[in-house]
């Protein structure tokens, strides 16, 4: 029984019926697309390849920038620390200034 | 490009045209699947003029925003554009108040008095209604796979649930639907 119902209600499901659109749906629609400007996004990959399309660098010039880059960024991840942060270097500094004085 | 050359064109090849800013592309797209989407949104809002205006904004948000459409993260163009269309029912049916049923549809079974066709057409009356008081996601589930004649797979896709939920939604709606329609069952 619960069978017949299962289908007979599928049947019902499958056999519904929309109202047709205005035939002249579709011809409304791309006259309006006509008075909508597009908006243009780009992503920055795209931006890129944009620039270099604009650009026509030859290829020693990408190697320089692309050298350039890269030795930017590992001079940036490898930097050391310099600065004198403890009171040894500083006192050392005195000695070297201040021969007769010794340290303060 | 001659006008013969449009309908050979893939949907694909459409959009990366009209992402160049073609009407002709865009006309061809409008033309090959307006009937498609708007019966899916017919179906969920039971408004001939409603439905339309969903399709055309549909379809005018993809002509201003053709960026949007990204190939290589949407499989199939229809698939992608069904959400469009999904989501912008739903965001009718937010602003629209609770869909109430009719309280003149009698649901008593007098089929002697009446013949087949007026029976038809009332079961037909009767299971839109039913259909219109299900929960929004059950309705949309019954309609991609129902009407639209999407695989379980597609119809998840577009409603961006896994296979399971999209299955569990439809046993709930036809539950529902059996329970309601008993009379004409």
């Amino acid at each position: 029984m619960s069978d017949i119902q299962d289908e007979k209600l599928e049947a019902m499901l499958r056999s519904r019926r929309a109202e047709s659109a205005s035939p002249d749906l579709a011809a409304r629609i791309i006259l309006k697309a006509q008075g909508i400007p597009q908006i243009r996004t780009t992503s920055p990959w795209q931006w890129l390849r944009q620039l270099f399309a604009e650009y026509h660098l030859p290829k020693p010039a990408y190697v320089l920038a692309s050298a350039l880059i890269l030795g930017l960024v590992i001079g940036f991840s490898t930097a050391t620390d310099t600065t004198p942060t403890d009171n040894a270097s500083s006192i050392n500094i005195q000695g070297f200034l201040y021969p007769d004085e010794g340290p303060l | 490009m001659a006008a013969a050359n449009w309908p050979d064109k893939d949907d694909h090849e459409l959009l990366a045209l009209i992402q160049d800013g073609s009407h002709h592309a865009f006309a061809e797209l409008v033309k090959r699947h307006t009937a498609r989407f708007y019966g899916l949104a017919y179906r969920y809002v039971q408004s001939k003029e409603t439905a339309e205006d969903i399709v055309q904004d549909a379809f005018l948000r993809l002509w201003e925003n053709p960026g949007k459409w990204q190939p290589d993260r949407s499989s199939k163009f229809t698939t992608w554009f069904y959400r469009i269309v999904v989501n912008l029912c739903l965001d009718w049916q937010k602003k629209k108040r609770p869909v109430e049923l009719d309280d003149e549809i009698s649901l008593t079974d007098d089929r002697d008095a009446m013949d087949a066709v007026l029976i038809r057409t009332q079961e037909q009356r009767i299971l839109e209604k039913e259909i219109g008081a299900l929960p929004e996601r059950q309705r949309m589930a019954l309609n991609l796979c129902f009407d639209e004649g999407l695989s379980n797979q597609e119809a998840a896709e577009v409603m961006g649930v896994n296979l399971k939920a999209l299955q569990s939604l439809i046993m709930r709606a036809k539950a529902t639907l059996k329970e309601r329609m008993k009379a004409y069952l």
